[in-house]
């Protein structure tokens, strides 16, 4: 059962083609990566995805309804929910309040928004941060408030943009584990990783973008392997050595 | 709120004894003044703690700096005394009336203005409200320049001016228009303390903070700031309409002058915005020394209070941005046995990595 559809989207920016026709599907209960090198156009697909703008051409259809050009704030109430690459905690609010501020897209009662709330710190593993400004947190925390608050509005669907960036490889171990937990809770996950290492064991399926257009999509080993995904990704010195591990 | 309730009955908070003794004293106040151009100056730091509170909802909590909140000030003040003079309706029914226009007169407004980011929304409110000032300044319907008087309320017998509730007009002593004035304040108060608890607080601190953020949770943006404006322009309305009863005459230049709109903003913004105490102590505060220095300076000086009001917002920003209620905070931290500060960003990381690291983990087994 696909829960997101993805036909021939693409977006311009004037002359700049950011995504050119790219078409996929994720289905229910999925994690699945989307990679490519710096510049393929993966933060901008998440965009049109969230509803941050519009794509130029194509559709997007979530749980069976085209969102096509949906603004943010109403694919929330229709279950798909996004992190940002760059941190976005209101530092003002404490911890808590952060992910009230998700919560309230279930209710309207404060009271519950903190119940909320409560349950995703203690999830998150951030209970005992929850009366810190978001402005004073370090950043791994900061990355959990993003996840907590993100889980709090309820969604179907998780999108996350570069979740490990920045992360130590301690914190990355923990971040690959809350992502498995939230899986487990019956939230599908997109996630978009520079960091290649992460998303090959936990995705369940990997699709790469390279200047805007999908290159290879499939199971991460079958990925790794890809002539074309590894020139493109990680660049040509390791084609050669890669084929000769590979078929030798 | 947990510890609220745990704590035994007897314990009453502090904060509702102070709250207790400083409603007594401000209920007493008319009866200690005596004086009228002394309870004038009282009267004054009601409207403005009113007018800055109800201008603390949009430019507080939502971060949306208006310099144009004298326009619904002014509307709500000639809606009711068009009503009253013309019509004779009760400016009780006027204060409505004019809070709805005032209301509808922000959505309208709001809608393109606040897709305009940051200052260019300020510049935006001091254009609209000078385009409205400009407006009733040419209305001869309205009086244009010249202005409006508020009928007198006379005894019918005697002819002499009298007190009457129907025409909301106290013309034997100013201490009735205190005691509305001091309701109002109330009545703004609660309606903030209602608005910082509920859905629509948080998502106006979201709005302020990171607007982006806020949308990819589900918080429909441009709605909330709507809310909040409409919310922010009936309530100046409904001080306007007091004002005018309190002055029984209006002009444009009274009610609708660009100096109201900044002193309104630099209440809140001196006893610090986004706080429910805020704009009352910075009323308290500047409302007075500005009467004074006014009073001392007259008519020579007219400009010289604008410039201090230049001055003291250079001042607040450079040296204490959260008003005087970050001052007090400050300072009652620092006197405190421990402080109840949110901890420093060092504290917090060296704080926080040994439990969280295991953290998830107990979360998981």
């Amino acid at each position: 059962m696909a829960l997101l559809e993805l036909d021939a989207i693409t977006k311009r920016f004037g002359g700049l083609v950011a995504n050119h026709e790219v078409t996929f599907q994720v289905d229910r209960g999925e994690i699945v990566g989307l990679i490519g090198p710096n510049g393929a156009g993966k933060t901008t697909l998440f965009n049109c995805i969230s509803g941050f703008f519009p794509p130029t051409s194509g559709t997007v259809r979530f749980d069976g309804t085209d969102v096509t050009g949906w603004p943010a704030e109403r694919l929330v109430h229709q279950g798909m929910v996004r992190t940002f690459q760059v941190v976005r905690t209101f530092p003002d609010l404490t911890v808590r309040e952060n992910v009230m501020i998700g919560a309230f897209a279930r209710t309207n009662s404060a009271s519950t928004a903190r119940k909320i709330a409560d349950e995703m710190l203690e999830f998150t593993g951030l209970a005992p941060r929850a009366d810190v400004l978001g402005a004073n947190l370090p950043i791994a925390q900061k990355k959990r408030v993003e996840l907590a608050r993100a889980l709090a509005t309820g969604p179907q669907l998780l999108m996350l943009d570069e979740v490990m960036a920045g992360l130590t490889p301690a914190e990355r171990v923990q971040a690959v584990e809350l992502i498995r937990a939230i899986r487990a809770r019956g939230i599908t996950v997109l996630l978009v990783e520079h960091v290649m290492e992460v998303v090959m064991p936990i995705s369940d399926r990997v699709i790469v973008l390279d200047s805007g257009r999908k290159i290879a999509e499939g199971p991460p080993q079958a990925i790794v392997e890809n002539p074309e995904v590894i020139a493109a990704y990680l660049g040509e010195k390791y084609r050669p050595r890669r084929e000769e591990t590979g078929e030798g | 709120m947990t510890t609220a309730t745990a704590r035994p009955i007897r314990a009453i908070p502090r904060s509702w004894i102070a709250l207790g003794v400083l409603a007594l004293a401000l209920l007493a106040l008319p009866l200690v003044l005596r004086s009228d151009s002394r309870l004038n100056i009282a009267i004054l730091v009601l409207v403005y703690a009113a007018l800055a509170q109800a201008w603390n909802i949009l430019g507080g909590f939502a971060g949306q700096i208006s310099l144009g909140n004298a326009a619904f000030f002014g509307i709500g003040a000639y809606t009711s005394t068009v009503l009253l003079s013309r019509w004779e309706v009760t400016p009780w029914l006027g204060m409505l009336a004019g809070a709805l226009v005032a209301a509808i007169f922000a959505v309208i407004i709001g809608y393109p203005v606040f897709r305009l980011g940051g200052h260019y929304f300020a510049i935006a409110t001091i254009a609209l409200a000078e385009i409205v000032y400009t407006i009733f300044n040419d209305w001869e319907w309205v009086g244009g320049a010249t202005g409006m008087l508020i009928p007198f309320a006379r005894d019918i017998e005697t002819g002499r001016p009298t007190n009457s509730l129907y025409y909301l007009q106290f013309n034997l002593g100013k201490a009735p228009y205190f005691y509305i004035a001091l309701a109002l304040v109330v009545l703004v108060t609660v309606v903030t303390v209602i608005v910082d608890r509920s859905k629509l607080g948080y998502y106006l601190r979201a709005i302020k903070n990171d607007q982006d953020a806020a949308r990819a949770l589900g918080v429909h943006v441009l709605r909330y700031k709507l809310i909040a404006i409409a919310i922010s322009a009936a309530f100046s309305a409904v001080i306007g309409t007091f004002y005018a009863q309190y002055l029984l005459y209006i002009d444009p230049e009274t009610t609708m002058r660009l100096e109201l709109s900044v002193l309104i903003a630099l209440v809140a913004i001196l006893g610090g915005v986004g706080t429910v105490a805020g704009p009352l102590v910075g009323a308290a505060v500047l409302i007075p020394a500005a009467e004074l220095t006014r009073q001392q300076l007259g008519g020579s000086g007219n400009a010289i209070d604008l410039i201090l009001y230049g001055a003291l917002i250079v001042l607040i920003s450079i040296f204490q941005p959260n008003g005087l209620m970050g001052l007090v905070q400050r300072l009652r931290h620092r006197g405190g046995p421990r402080p109840t500060a949110t901890p420093t960003e060092q504290q917090a990381t060296a704080r926080e990595e040994a439990p969280m690291l295991g953290g998830y983990e107990e979360e998981r087994g």
